[in-house]
């Protein structure tokens, strides 16, 4: 139980965060997702059998805040759900590089879908544009700040729980 | 003859060597006694320097605290300036508390809903000029879609050339101008109002100034970008127009 309280407070601080704060520190017109590096880096450490009930609770979140459509952060949660579990079975003695091969992929899927979304959208695209300017610093940023968030979700995890995690 | 002054020098000479004992023995005296009580002095003046760094520290805090309230209430008495001087509407004034996740949309939060009669399609502005309208509401909080964001489209009029046109906004947060018919003279600067065409903002709100303009040959209409009047990136209070109902136009289009 105290995993899940710990991996549910952490998951809205995040939030808050990030719509605060983070949303505004932009390199060119991209922006990092600390949400998206939180719920890498949770499920890089859960050890919880429910942890899909917290993912399609944080999903919702997201939803709710974001006028980003439901599908978008619920294939792009499942697929670090389901990378993170395969992820944890081969290369779990290194964390830290499952976490930047994570949020690469991720990070990517969720531009990818995004993008693909505004376009049957007909939104007003210009494809090298949005490339070079939004793409390329929110995965720069995505990948600094990949560091930062795991040694502290890595920290909440110790916490939460005390047996399970791997170094 | 003492009071003639006579005797002055006399007295001079004679005082003079006592007096300088007199310092000399004094000085001595005030050393020594510094000597004991500075321990002393040092412990009260250390407990007292500590007590007015904390007391500074408390002050700046105040100071910058009464500063935040300040650019918050010239904020709002810009915002309640721009409602007295526009009182055809009614307004709601929010703070925007929190901004999009997604580096691709453009959309801000604010912390009013609809229990203070906020709906769907309300037009936001601030003392500047047009903001966006509500996209997303509960009963304490919605999300505005800003002008800036990408599925975002404004009918505008340019106010110098008398002519309609249509601004965009991009992933990149930039807005820009289209539907000028080709031809059209704009001159760079022109000021961008709201037409009110399309019934999704009122007329008449100021957008922006046209920054650049572009013409290429064997297309219909003209493309140029555009200054927008508020700064997005700083944007922390709005007014929203309650007594504005947007026009659902959607089940007209085919």
């Amino acid at each position: 139980m105290l995993s899940y309280f710990l991996g549910f407070t952490g998951f809205l601080v995040t939030l808050m965060l990030q719509l605060s704060i983070f949303s505004q520190w932009k390199i060119l017109s991209g922006s990092a997702d600390i949400v998206l590096l939180y719920v890498i880096a949770w499920s890089l450490y859960d050890r919880t059998k429910w942890m899909w009930i917290m993912l399609l609770i944080m999903m919702g979140m997201v939803s709710l805040v974001s006028a980003l459509p439901f599908f978008i952060p619920a294939i792009v949660y499942l697929l670090v759900f389901w990378a993170s579990r395969l992820v944890q079975s081969r290369v779990w003695q290194t964390p830290l590089l499952a976490m930047f091969v994570l949020t690469f992929g991720a990070t990517i899927v969720q531009i990818l879908l995004t993008v693909g979304f505004l376009f049957v959208q007909r939104a007003d695209i210009n494809f090298s544009q949005a490339l070079i300017e939004v793409a390329l610093p929110a995965l720069l940023l995505n990948m600094l700040l990949a560091i930062p968030i795991h040694a502290l979700v890595r920290e909440l995890a110790f916490i939460a729980f005390p047996q399970g995690v791997e170094e | 003859m003492a009071i003639s002054g006579y005797l002055t020098p006399i007295f001079s000479l004679s005082v003079s060597p006592f007096i300088s004992a007199q310092s000399w023995l004094s000085q001595r005296y005030l050393a020594f006694s510094d000597f004991f009580n500075s321990p002393l002095d040092m412990a009260t003046l250390s407990s007292e320097n500590q007590r007015l760094e904390n007391e500074v520290a408390m002050l700046q805090s105040e100071v910058v605290a009464l500063q935040e309230n300040l650019a918050q209430a010239d904020i709002l008495y810009a915002l309640l300036d721009f409602a007295r001087t526009n009182p055809d509407h009614e307004y709601v004034a929010a703070t925007v508390v929190g901004r999009e996740i997604s580096p691709y949309l453009q959309y801000v939060i604010i912390d009013k809903g609809s229990n203070d009669g906020l709906r769907h399609g309300m037009p936001v502005v601030t003392q500047q000029g047009l903001v966006g309208r509500i996209d997303a509401l509960i009963s304490n909080a919605a999300r505005i879609q800003l002008i800036t964001d990408a599925n975002s489209a404004v009918n505008i009029k340019l106010q110098t050339a008398q002519v309609e046109g249509l601004v965009r906004g991009s992933v990149t947060g930039e807005i820009s101008l289209d539907m000028v018919p080709v031809g059209t003279e704009v001159q760079l600067g022109d000021v961008i109002m709201t037409s009110g065409l399309g019934g999704t903002y009122p007329p008449n709100i100021f957008v922006g100034q046209v920054l650049t303009m572009q013409s290429k040959q064997n297309v219909l209409f003209q493309t140029g970008s555009v200054q927008p009047v508020v700064d997005f990136s700083t944007l922390s209070a709005v007014l929203v127009i309650t007594n504005f109902e947007a026009v659902d136009i959607s089940p007209l289009v085919p």
